[in-house]
């Protein structure tokens, strides 16, 4: 496996007009996963990265746990309801919420540098 | 038993290391634990006669002659034969017995026992005790028989402590097992993971590397998902041991039409809902055969479906 190239999460907050959802949040991503299959996310997400997603339930935080994922950034303006949000704080999971759509925020992700699945291009 | 430090002058040192089992009994065990007694005696005022019928009812080769358990003399068939030989087989014991008789005392080693054999090439000798009262017999088939027993007896015992050992491992191994269950009901998406997030915080708490814990999560995640979206409700256990991690799903229909074709990734029998949820990407069943050591599928229409997948705790496998 190739080192993934780590990038830092806070200087990206802005660019990707992202609200911080929970407690937690992570000091850097390992790269980035976009799906709104749960079981596509399980087969190819990585632990430490970004997953974008418009699913909002609570079977999200599972999914991500069940991962490792760092941050689960809900696009198009989605955000999930409290439980959902309480349940992430206690799995050390962090959640976001961006009004950018999906194909916008990873332009952005991929611009500050981060990449796919084992740093693949 | 009583343990003599086995330091003989004729072992040396480097050798001390290799001796075994038979060779430390040798040196443990006496004189007294190995000799036939009482021992099969005569009277000096007895005929010859009729100590060679004595040796022929009890089949042996060699009579101590004897005064109550003052050792007097020896007959030996070699006695009988010459006296049959020669026509003094009426006579009494005590012309013909050897007197000077060579004995050992009850408390010599076996060792030193065999040794005395060797160099005297008798086949018997009378056993003394510390007040010269004559206790028993030993001859080289006492030796092997009292060997026998022994090394029966340490076999036993080392076989019971192995056993005790093994019953110790399992009791352990029980100790050890947690058990996580759920009972899981179709249609009830909000309650999915709860099982799986129960069974990773045990791996977590036991120290299993991060990638085997994803592969045991994903399982049971997939596994829990597939009842709440496809059948009609079931049960799905996590039995976490040491050394692997056991997932059953059982569920009570309506039963997987095609295994295998529900094996290939990207086909999916869910319906609207589960799909608008995220599930039903046809990627489970692949899912958890990637992420399992061992998996095994059983589904009919009458009973419904069986999942049993391991996880070797122990061992990398494929990453997830």
């Amino acid at each position: 496996m190739k080192t993934p190239i780590l990038v830092q999460l806070q200087p990206l907050m802005a660019a990707l007009r992202a609200e911080q959802l929970t407690n937690n949040r992570p000091e850097t991503l390992t790269g980035c996963y976009i799906s709104d299959l749960l079981s596509d996310v399980l087969a190819h997400a990585e632990p430490g990265m970004i997953w974008l997603t418009i699913q909002t339930h609570r079977n999200v935080v599972s999914v991500a746990a069940t991962k490792d994922i760092a941050v689960v950034l809900f696009t198009c303006g989605r955000k999930p309801y409290a439980e959902v949000i309480a349940e992430a704080d206690e799995e050390g999971l962090a959640l976001l919420t961006t009004p950018l759509t999906t194909f916008e925020a990873a332009g952005k992700l991929w611009e500050a540098g981060l990449r796919g699945k084992n740093g693949h291009e | 038993m009583q343990m003599v430090p086995a330091t003989p002058s004729d072992v040396r040192a480097g050798e001390a290391r290799k001796i075994s089992v038979a060779q430390v009994l040798v040196y443990e065990l006496r004189v007294r634990d190995a000799m036939s007694k009482p021992p099969i005696t005569a009277a000096p005022t007895d005929t010859l006669r009729a100590v060679q019928h004595l040796m022929k009812a009890r089949r042996i080769s060699g009579v101590p002659i004897s005064d109550g358990d003052k050792l007097l003399g020896l007959i030996s068939i070699e006695d009988i034969i010459r006296a049959l030989d020669k026509g003094y087989i009426d006579d009494h014991v005590q012309q013909h017995m050897a007197r000077n008789v060579i004995t050992l005392r009850d408390h010599f080693s076996l060792v030193r026992a065999v040794a005395e054999f060797d160099r005297h090439e008798f086949g018997r000798f009378p056993v003394l005790d510390g007040n010269d009262r004559l206790i028993g017999v030993l001859t080289r088939g006492d030796i092997t028989d009292c060997l026998m027993q022994h090394l029966e007896r340490r076999a036993e015992e080392a076989l019971a402590h192995e056993a005790a050992l093994r019953a110790e491992r399992v009791a352990d191994d029980a100790a050890n097992r947690v058990v996580v269950r759920a009972h899981v009901r179709t249609g009830d998406y909000d309650s999915a993971g709860k099982l799986s997030q129960r069974m990773r915080q045990v791996l977590r708490e036991r120290g299993v590397a991060p990638e085997i814990r994803r592969r045991a999560a994903v399982v049971a995640y997939e596994a829990e998902t597939n009842i709440i979206i496809h059948s009609l409700g079931g049960e799905i256990t996590a039995t976490i041991d040491p050394d692997k991690v056991c997932i059953e799903a059982v569920d009570v229909g309506p039963g997987i039409g095609n295994v295998e074709q529900a094996m290939q990734e990207g086909w999916s029998t869910a319906g609207r809902l589960p799909r608008e949820l995220g599930f039903g990407a046809g990627m489970g069943l692949p899912n958890i055969q990637r992420c399992s050591d061992k998996l095994e599928i059983k589904s009919d229409n009458k009973s419904g479906t069986t999942l049993r997948s391991e996880i070797y705790l122990r061992k990398a496998g494929v990453s997830a």
